[in-house]
């Protein structure tokens, strides 16, 4: 009984860092109207940042990680540009087109990670929060808690931004209807780029946390994203409400299958579940995305 | 001068051009020494691989990103079915390998073929995933450790195994999509599906079958691969850069053009052989397919050979003809135009 | 019996009713306009006859045989064609290979010789082989209006099918409107033109706030006071 409480708890402190890196996926989504094959690439990346952090800049990656989200903001930055390009062109598939121009970039990324430091696994070793903390029964790794905690403060700040802020509410209206937002004087290509470079940066700095619970390989990209479309396909695509729930749910559901069946089943039982989702209910459990 | 031009343009010349690569192909093994006849086996194997995604993705407008799977499920497939104990004759595991692929794809294609392109694009990839960890995890494909086939060293029995796959695979695709109602189907659903529903065209119906056809072909061609190599494992057969490679050859290629994936699958796989022979391992090679797929969807959506097509073509057979022929003919020059290969 | 027949139909969207209560008979060899302000609803019911969109409630019935909520492709086998308001031409496939996608399903022998007929009566015979994408817009409009000719539907729906085109080759659109009536098909017709729906329709519906508001010929509709309200009161684009 102990055991599943803890898993489940395990599991949801991980699934905060699952929205985090979801939600800004979502956003991006709706924003751009692209669905980025890279957003495991920022996670990977992210980890990897970290690993440098304290490989070669001996700094604690919780201290750097304000340095990892400037450096893949900007990255960001110069990347939506080029994406917002592809979506809006005059090709015939502007949509694929896109989904393939951030496969391109996926694989650059992987490949390019892969020829500078291997496949072997690395960990971020993050020295500020180590050891356990003993609830009753159950034992909580600081870690874990430390990621959760992460993950509550960054979404919470960007749920604040999305909801509180004057750009925020330029955001959400892009997201829903383009064309009205820019009748309405919001201008949609800025938006877009800031919107991709605020979700590269957020999903980097998750990066670094995920790096440090599990370890990490430069070919890992695509694993994280499948969880976050998972996520998103769970909430609906383009609901950034229901991603707080998946995200936890996809959390448990992973901790609960790395403990009772084996870890390396894990994709192929998201895949499963993801693939009921679609046939059941496209629009996700709740609803409120759009097929 | 530009009779010749006109010749090699023209539908007979073109018949004719295309019987003397068969010719070539065909006596191959006779000249071209041990080592070339395997790279031209790979060739062929990859071209029919771009052509296969190029099926789904160019004539469909649905990319997979988890091609591999089926590739993998055809040479496991093959494997599983020669193994002792079965014993299969090798041509006859073939039609299993292609018939289990095809099945898979319309099971995984159902649900998502309805859904928006994101949705596919996600769904196959995972797919390939998820095969690639039930093959290392379960007892009866060996895990990590793999598989092992039957031993037939004739490197020309495998080119001409995959030279057959190959020809067949370009001659039903050719027929299929360029000569049949079933391409004006699936080109009609691509371009605009309410439109095509409006004609009586069964929309879903005809995703699922082209996604079959896609399918059916890498299925066979994994288990000639199974066979060809001796020794599979999912790292072998169901490595996510497989598909990588298929999306950027048919990119290369050109969207939606049947003779594209033979031009990409030639280029890269020689590149992709020259970078294992400089640097011993795959890994930049990764890098650099990721940047061609970028750099080729930002500035050649159509692919790199239509810098060479059509009207280009002729512009650039005068510029290298240089002015001092008077064009005397320029029907004869305008002729390939006529005939737009993506129509 | 009518050959086309609709009951009541409705349909919601996210709690606004775009078709609320919809019903109108469709006489064979008859041409019924249907006139309305932009968002009336409209194109909603046209998306509703072809299936495109499933009617919440309500019956649609072609030749006393019920068809409401079948899919778009039963639909149109059954016998319905359709224009678009946008042109949803193939763009990546020539002028020729449209008018032989639009005939896949049909009498596919004779596709050559019939996508030869729409060529010359549609005037397109020049631009035969080029992509649909590089046409003009008047082109775009009499090519999608050609495909419909390709396949013999018994029921044509024309979402403004001559808006943009050049006066003469809309002269050849309403001709082979005219010709296919003589012949017993029935038409739906949205328009804005009013000239157009004088000129060919017999009735006329008019489409107000997902409702119909007014029904008949193009003279009563033209004297009805609330009509003449409710719709040119508000800009006609």
């Amino acid at each position: 009984m102990s055991l599943l409480i803890q898993t489940i708890l395990n599991g949801l402190l991980v699934g905060g860092l699952f929205v985090t890196l979801s939600i800004g996926f979502s956003l991006s989504f709706g924003v751009l109207d692209v669905v980025d094959f890279a957003v495991g690439e920022w996670v990977m990346l992210g980890a990897f940042a970290g690993v440098a952090s304290t490989t070669w800049l001996r700094i604690d990656p919780i201290a750097f990680l304000p340095v990892v989200f400037v450096f893949f903001a900007v990255v960001g930055w110069l990347v939506a540009p080029l994406i917002y390009r592809v979506r809006n062109s005059r090709n015939a598939r502007p949509a694929l087109m896109a989904l393939a121009f951030t496969f391109g970039l996926a694989t650059l990324a992987r490949g390019g990670m892969l020829t500078a430091v291997g496949f072997d696994p690395r960990t971020v070793k993050i020295g500020v929060v180590q050891g356990t903390v003993t609830l009753g029964a159950v034992e909580i790794p600081t870690l874990r808690l430390a990621g959760f905690a992460f993950a509550a403060v960054a979404t919470g700040l960007f749920m604040l931004f999305l909801y509180r802020t004057r750009t925020g509410l330029a955001v959400r209206a892009v997201a829903q209807n383009k064309e009205i937002a820019g009748l309405m004087g919001v201008d949609v290509k800025r938006t877009s780029n800031f919107v991709y470079s605020l979700y590269a940066g957020l999903t980097s700095m998750a990066g670094v946390l995920i790096g440090g619970i599990y370890s990490i390989t430069a070919q890992d990209g695509p694993t994280y994203t499948l969880m976050a479309f998972f996520v998103v396909v769970l909430a609906g695509l383009g609901s950034v409400g229901g991603v707080l729930v998946a995200g936890l749910v996809l959390g448990v559901l992973e901790s609960l299958v790395t403990v009772y069946v084996s870890a390396d089943f894990t994709l192929a039982i998201v895949f499963g579940i993801l693939f009921l989702v679609l046939v059941i209910s496209p629009r996700g459990i709740l609803r409120r995305g759009t097929a | 001068m530009s009779r010749a031009l006109a010749l090699v343009t023209s539908r007979g010349g073109r018949a004719a051009s295309l019987a003397l690569l068969l010719l070539v192909l065909v006596s191959f093994p006779g000249w071209g020494g041990d080592y070339w006849t395997r790279i031209l086996t790979g060739v062929t194997m990859w071209a029919a691989l771009a052509l296969s995604w190029n099926v789904i993705g160019g004539y469909g407008g649905y990319i997979s990103f988890g091609h591999v799977a089926f590739f993998g499920i055809g040479a496991y497939t093959t494997a599983l079915l020669m193994k002792p104990g079965t014993g299969w004759n090798f041509f006859a595991t073939l039609p299993v390998a292609g018939i289990v692929a095809a099945a898979v794809a319309v099971i995984v294609g159902w649900p998502v073929l309805k859904l928006r392109g994101a949705y596919f694009a996600i769904a196959t990839w995972a797919l390939a995933e998820a095969v690639a960890q039930i093959a290392n995890g379960v007892g009866f494909t060996g895990g990590s450790s793999g598989m092992s086939l039957p031993i037939n060293a004739s490197t020309s029995f495998f080119y001409y195994a995959m030279l057959v796959a190959c020809v067949l695979s370009f001659g039903v695709c050719y027929v299929l999509l360029e000569r049949s109602r079933f391409g004006y189907r699936l080109k009609a659903v691509r371009d605009h599906e309410v439109a095509a529903g409006s004609f009586g065209i069964n929309t879903t119906a005809v995703k699922l079958q082209a996604f079959a056809l896609s399918a059916v072909i890498p299925g066979v061609l994994g288990g000639i691969f199974a066979y060809w190599i001796t020794f599979i494992n999912p790292a072998s057969v169901l490595d996510g850069s497989l598909t990588d490679q298929m999306v950027v050859m048919a990119l290369v290629g050109g969207l939606g053009r049947i003779s594209g994936a033979a031009v990409g699958a030639a280029v890269l796989y020689l590149i992709n052989q020259q970078f294992l022979a400089s640097f011993g391992d795959t890994t930049s090679y990764i890098a650099v397919v990721g940047a061609l797929v970028a750099l080729i969807v930002l500035f050649r959506p159509d692919g790199l050979v239509s810098l060479f097509a059509r009207g280009n073509q002729t512009r650039l057979v005068w510029q290298l003809l240089g002015r001092a022929i008077p064009r005397a003919r320029p029907s004869a020059a305008q002729r390939p135009g006529k005939t737009k290969e993506h129509a | 019996m009518s050959v086309l027949e609709v009951r009541d139909l409705r349909r919601s969207f996210g709690g606004i009713e775009a078709v609320a209560g919809v019903s109108f008979a469709l006489e064979e060899a008859e041409i019924l306009g249907v006139i309305g302000p932009n968002g009336s609803g409209k194109s909603t019911v046209f998306n509703l006859l072809t299936g495109v969109v499933a009617p919440s409630s309500g019956d649609i019935r072609l030749r006393g045989k019920s068809i409401a909520g079948r899919k778009p492709y039963r639909i149109a086998r059954a016998g319905i064609g359709r224009t678009f308001q946008i042109p949803a031409l193939f763009t990546n496939m020539t002028v020729q290979g449209n008018l032989y996608a639009a005939i896949v399903e049909g009498d596919w022998k004779h596709a050559p010789e019939r996508a030869a007929q729409v060529l010359e009566l549609m005037n397109l015979t020049p631009v035969r082989d080029e992509l649909a994408s590089s046409l003009s817009g008047g082109q775009q409009r009499l090519l999608e209006f050609g495909r419909v000719l390709m396949r013999d539907p018994d029921v044509i729906l024309l979402d403004e099918v001559a808006a943009g085109v050049h006066p003469t080759l809309r002269a050849t659109i309403l001709g082979a409107v005219s010709e296919l009536q003589s012949q017993g098909k029935s038409f739906v017709v949205i328009e804005h033109d009013m000239e157009l729906v004088r000129a060919i329709c017999q009735r006329v519906l008019v489409m107000d706030a997902g409702q119909v508001v007014a029904e008949g010929s193009f003279e009563q509709i033209a004297s009805d006071k609330g009509v003449v309200e409710a719709y040119l009161g508000v800009p006609v684009e």
